[in-house]
């Protein structure tokens, strides 16, 4: 069935009251005034609640560090860290000049783009969301 | 003009969190807000202002993500749109029923003359006919601001006011209305 003007004509007489009609506020904005205040005063609390946990934690984990000797574990896997790459890298030296290898410009060019502009822009645009 | 001062309000609310600034959004938009879902729960009054209320203060809590793409009252409209289809829904995990059912049955409150008959004749529809007919006819909202707010496609939309505005002029004429 199509609408005619007719049609029309009587539904917008229909909801032109409800249309005009205006609620008073009756202090609705001001419950909604509390509530966010409320609100604001819980979010403040766990905050609170959450930076008291995080400093526990940081506080138990130094203590736990100290004494476990954590600072000579840590040197250790520096030391083998560093190794490793100096390794790693010695090997590259001494077979790269013998290795065929083959580097597409074009490649290359979009994993320049992809680490120089991409991510550089995702992290700006999930920091702006979040902050 | 309306516009500026409403974004003026929004950057003194996510900046300096300021709640006057709020206090003066609030008041200027819970009448159109309440008046929503007035609308969209068939006058359940109490309904309508709790629901109103979590809009707000969702719009509180969320208000650093406005980023001024559509007008603040669009974007407002959008919040109490998800807030009134995730009551919907809730209720309908709870009682495993139809919302028009529940709506009907919990709209208890004493409305007179013409708000009951337009309560009626909302009844008649579906909820998303409903949501769509009386952001148009009463709101005031073109179609491409209605699929904004409810994030259903235009083609949609406008197949949600057709079958909605037959719905509701059969009704209408079968209630005497067009003497």
């Amino acid at each position: 069935m199509d609408m005619t003007d007719r049609d029309n004509i009587l539904l917008e007489s229909f909801f032109k009251e409800a249309a005009m009609q205006q609620i008073e506020d009756n202090g609705f904005t001001e419950r909604v005034m509390a509530q966010v205040r409320m609100c604001e005063e819980t979010s403040l609390k766990n905050r609170r609640l959450s930076m008291l946990w995080t400093w526990f934690c940081i506080a138990v984990a130094a203590v736990l560090f100290f004494l476990f000797s954590g600072w000579q574990l840590l040197s250790v896997s520096i030391v083998s860290i560093l190794h490793t790459l100096f390794t790693w890298f010695s090997v590259l030296i001494t077979t790269a000049p013998t290795a065929d290898l083959h580097i597409d410009p074009v490649v290359l060019l979009l994993l320049a783009v992809f680490v120089l502009v991409f991510l550089p822009y995702q992290t700006y645009r999930k920091l702006s969301a979040t902050l | 003009m309306a516009e500026i001062g409403d974004i003026a309000l929004v950057t003194q609310v996510a900046i300096f969190h300021n709640k006057r600034a709020f206090d003066q959004l609030v008041r200027k938009y819970q009448s159109p807000v309440r008046r929503f879902f007035l609308n969209q729960t068939l006058g359940n009054e109490q309904l309508s202002d709790d629901l109103a209320q979590e809009t707000f203060i969702k719009a509180y809590t969320s208000i650093t993500k406005f980023r001024g793409m559509s007008s603040f009252s669009t974007w407002l409209m959008r919040i109490a749109y998800n807030v009134f289809y995730d009551d919907v829904r809730s209720r309908k995990q709870t009682f495993d029923i139809d919302s028009p059912e529940i709506t009907r049955l919990s709209s208890s409150t004493a409305d007179a003359g013409l708000k009951q008959d337009l309560h009626q004749a909302l009844a008649q529809l579906k909820d998303e006919e409903r949501t769509c007919i009386t952001l148009q006819l009463i709101d005031g909202y073109p179609i491409d601001q209605i699929a904004n707010i409810t994030g259903i496609h235009e083609n949609t939309v406008k197949s949600h006011l057709r079958r909605g505005k037959e719905k509701l002029t059969n009704y209408l004429k079968a209630n005497g209305y067009d003497r």
